[in-house]
């Protein structure tokens, strides 16, 4: 068992743990942090991967953005079962379906032709190189749809003079 | 540690979020469990740039443009759901079904 | 030919101009809506002169160039051509020449006895386009011409006796004579479509020369050939197809002396006649069962004619009988002879027609002839024509209806078995018998009381009565003349034995007639008492009509009945209405899907997802 197989398989615990914490939760606040605790791991994975820049860009996107504003939203949110939230009827199915999707791609994942299984790094160099020519258009429309939704987020919970 | 590893882990991680987004009654929650499902998208993708031969940064690349998009994704979905909150009382999506028959 | 040849026009070939202008008249008086004004009627006249005047030239010109046939395509369809054509030749010139010449005098009588008509224009307009599709019916030397043509007059029969569409009796009376026709034309089609199949063309020379070459298998030639002649039962109202003919008197006068005594009823004989040679190639029980039938119809019409009370009904009824007996001309193979009392017919009927009118118009509307009487005294002209048509059906010598009658006695001697001459001879008897009947009844005897402000027709009514009496008692003398334009030898010997019976027939009948009615020997009274036992049901029309109906009750209309109920139940109910609830009830249980709750609607995805990814691994899709 090599090392990196190790760091593998106690970060595949900590993100599938937070999973399960996140759909199985009661508390609403419990669900969000243990979110922020898989989507760490995840980060983990991208280093373990060789990915440096994107395990950076998850930790501060997701860590520093989106579970804050998460947080707000439940703040303002808030309900009388906060608490405790209960889950609706379709368990029994989701729960089927969703293991037969797991089934489905872990079966393709095994009976599919995988190479030569060897890691490599990619300059970060490249990656800029990479982004700001073959792939500068739909960089240009990332912008523009982070603009829209800037726009739209704005637009839709204005409150007051509307009607 | 083959690149099967990380692709079962990344069909793990989808397949708990869909679970979620299928069970879960509160929006916020729902939201989160989309973002599982996103991250694990990520995982598979990164996983298949660094395991190429020779190396493209192709995975990489739309990995950064699935988390930008998840963040532009995020927020509005939380503006909607604060409207969502204002007209209803509540965000359990039990409550929003006008399109009933 | 091409169209643009046909039209350069000289000669004889100028006889189609004669039926379009009279289509002309008929469309410039409805185009302009000319329904309700005078102008209608003069438009009318005017094409119907200028219709004369065209058969005249015609009828000058064939006299020097001959017959001829005039035909230019139309259309293709597949390999067959469809032409249209003409014939000139001298049945379609007797023809034109009998409807040209009649269409005008009654034209100048309708004038002025519909004078006091709001619709007179739209009278003449059908009337126009009636004169129009006859002359087209005679001038067409293609079957389908002539089919098309034989519709459009009974059309114009159907407008015209149903003129006074206000009354009940009339709508029922036009309705009646387009069915009972309709039955008839259903014949004919079949008819024209099987002589077709069997020679591949429509032109009627063509078929009669492969015809004569023996291209046609017997029994298709008699089939084909006997249904031409229900269309002609139809037509010219033949036992059992002759109920229509007394009922269409509820169209004005002029159109019965017009169509239903001279010219479309006719058309029946006038069709047997043109294509005469097929029914003698055809096995000779053909011409028999024609003959059969005219007989019939002639012994029927006669002797219903006889207890009619209604002078109109009188003589409708003998306008059948007088059919009857061309078609038993036809049918004993002397179609000259059967055009010939079609010719000398057409004169006298029209004039007793038109007298009839006359008398109608004079008495204030009376037409039972128990209620007039003794005329004469108030109008002469009408009673000294209306004499000379009633002497010359009766077969009087020296008047025009003795000479073709008799050429249909020999005719029927010489080709029939002896028993339709003792037949015939009867109804000969008995067509004298009830004309002169009707006359004294009418004319003579005395003046009863309520008809004492009787007076005599204006001019334009009497003067066309005159004319068709003139040529009542002069058209007899032209026989030969008439075998010898037909290409036939002038007259073979005289037999005497039937020209004694003629005449003493005819005699016999008026002195029958003036004995019982004028001298009254014997009362009339009485002898309807003991002859109860045919008077009765000849009164009745021998119960045919009564028969049609219960047929009709009992079979058409129960069988309408159920074929109505399966349409409302089946085919509305079920099929139609119940495809649409259906739908409308497959829609009540399936809206349940739409739960509203969207984690309904992301699980169906994701199992959607699942079973394509599942089912394309497996190869199934």
């Amino acid at each position: 068992m090599s090392a990196s197989l190790l760091v593998f398989f106690v970060l595949s615990i900590v993100c599938v743990g937070g999973a399960l914490g996140v759909v199985l939760a009661r508390n609403v606040v419990h669900a969000t942090f243990l979110l922020l605790l898989s989507l760490m791991g995840v980060a983990g994975v991208f280093l373990l991967l060789l990915a440096e820049f994107l395990a950076l860009v998850q930790v501060l996107i997701y860590g520093g953005a989106i579970t804050i504003v998460v947080l707000f939203v439940i703040m303002l949110t808030k309900s009388d079962d906060f608490h405790s939230m209960t889950d609706n009827q379709q368990r029994p199915i989701a729960f089927i379906v969703s293991l037969g999707l797991f089934g489905v791609l872990t079966f393709a994942a095994i009976t599919g032709d995988t190479g030569n299984n060897v890691r490599s790094s990619l300059k970060f160099a490249d990656l800029g190189d990479s982004l700001f020519t073959k792939w500068a258009i739909p960089f240009e429309v990332a912008s523009l749809i982070l603009l829209v939704a800037l726009i739209g987020a704005i637009v839709i919970s204005k409150q007051g003079e509307e009607e | 540690m083959t690149l099967v590893y990380f692709q079962i882990l990344s069909a793990a991680l989808f397949s708990i979020g869909l679970y979620g987004v299928l069970v879960r009654r509160s929006a916020v929650l729902i939201l989160l469990c989309i973002e599982l499902m996103l991250n694990a998208v990520n995982i598979n993708l990164i996983a298949f740039s660094a395991y190429s031969e020779p190396i493209v940064a192709t995975g990489q690349v739309i990995a950064i443009f699935v988390i930008t998009i998840a963040a532009a994704e995020v927020g509005l979905a939380l503006a909607i759901i604060i409207n969502l909150f204002r007209n209803k009382g509540s965000v359990d999506i039990d409550e929003v079904d006008l399109m009933k028959w | 030919m091409s169209l643009l040849e046909f039209s350069i026009i000289e000669g004889i070939q100028m006889a189609w101009l004669a039926p379009a202008i009279s289509v002309l008249a008929f469309v410039l008086i409805v185009v302009f809506r000319l329904f309700e004004s005078k102008l209608g009627s003069a438009i009318s006249i005017l094409g119907a002169i200028s219709g004369l005047s065209i058969v005249g030239y015609v009828v000058n010109q064939f006299d020097k160039t001959g017959a001829g046939e005039f035909s230019s395509e139309w259309f293709t369809v597949g390999s067959t051509v469809i032409t249209v054509g003409i014939t000139v030749d001298q049945l379609s010139v007797v023809m034109l020449a009998i409807v040209t010449f009649v269409a005008l005098l009654v034209q100048i009588y309708s004038i002025s006895y519909m004078k006091d008509e709001p619709r007179v224009g739209w009278y003449f307009a059908v009337h126009s386009l009636f004169v129009a599709s006859m002359l087209i019916l005679v001038l067409a030397n293609n079957l389908l011409i002539l089919y098309f043509a034989w519709e459009l007059v009974g059309l114009c029969s159907y407008l015209l006796i149903g003129f006074w569409y206000e009354k009940r009796a009339a709508a029922e009376a036009a309705k009646k004579a387009f069915v009972t026709t309709r039955i008839g034309d259903v014949g004919l089609l079949i008819g024209i479509i099987l002589l077709f199949k069997a020679t591949g063309t429509f032109q009627i020379s063509t078929i009669i020369h492969i015809a004569q070459q023996g291209g046609i298998a017997d029994t298709s030639l008699m089939v084909a050939v006997l249904l031409l002649f229900l269309g002609a039962m139809g037509k010219s109202a033949q036992f059992p197809l002759h109920v229509w003919l007394p009922d269409a008197m509820e169209g004005p006068t002029p159109v019965s002396a017009l169509i239903h005594a001279a010219t479309m009823v006719v058309a029946g004989v006038y069709l047997v006649a043109r294509v005469f040679p097929l029914f003698e190639l055809a096995p000779p029980i053909t011409l028999t069962i024609v003959a059969i039938v005219g007989l019939t119809t002639a012994i029927i019409g006669a002797s219903i004619a006889l207890v009619m009370t209604d002078l109109k009904k009188v003589l409708a009824y003998s306008t059948i009988s007088h059919l009857g007996f061309m078609m038993l001309a036809l049918g004993s193979g002397a179609y000259v002879v059967a055009m010939f009392h079609l010719f000398t017919h057409a004169f006298a009927k029209a004039l007793l027609f038109l007298s009839a009118g006359s008398v109608d118009h004079g008495t204030g509307g009376k037409r039972d002839i128990r209620e007039l009487g003794g005329l004469r005294h108030r109008m002469p002209i009408t009673t000294i024509t209306f004499s000379i048509g009633a002497l010359a059906l009766a077969g009087v010598p020296p008047l025009s209806g003795f000479f073709s009658k008799d050429e249909i006695m020999m005719a029927v001697m010489d080709g029939m078995h002896p028993i339709f001459f003792i037949i015939a001879t009867l109804a000969v008897l008995m067509s004298s018998l009830y004309m002169v009947r009707v006359l004294i009844l009418v004319f003579f005897g005395e003046l009863k009381p309520e008809n004492d402000g009787a007076h005599e027709s204006p001019a334009l009514m009497t003067i066309p009565l005159v004319i068709l009496a003139m040529m009542s008692l002069v058209v007899g003398f032209f026989s030969s003349n008439w075998k010898s334009f037909f290409g036939e030898e002038a007259s073979h010997d005289i037999d005497p034995l039937v020209l004694g019976l003629s005449i003493s027939m005819s005699i016999g009948g008026l002195f029958l007639g003036w004995a019982i009615y004028t001298k009254r020997w014997v009362a009339p009274e009485e002898i309807a008492e003991k002859l109860k036992l045919f008077g009765r049901p000849a009164a009745n029309g021998y119960y045919i009509d009564s028969f049609y109906q219960w047929t009709i009750d009992r079979i058409v209309l129960v069988f309408a009945n159920m074929v109505a109920l399966f349409d409302r139940i089946v085919v509305n109910d079920t099929v139609v209405n119940g495809t649409g609830y259906s739908v409308f009830l497959s829609a009540f249980k399936l809206r349940y899907l739409e739960t509203g709750k969207l984690y309904n609607y992301a699980l169906a995805m994701v199992i959607g997802v699942l079973f394509i990814g599942i089912s394309k691994y497996w190869g199934i899709l």
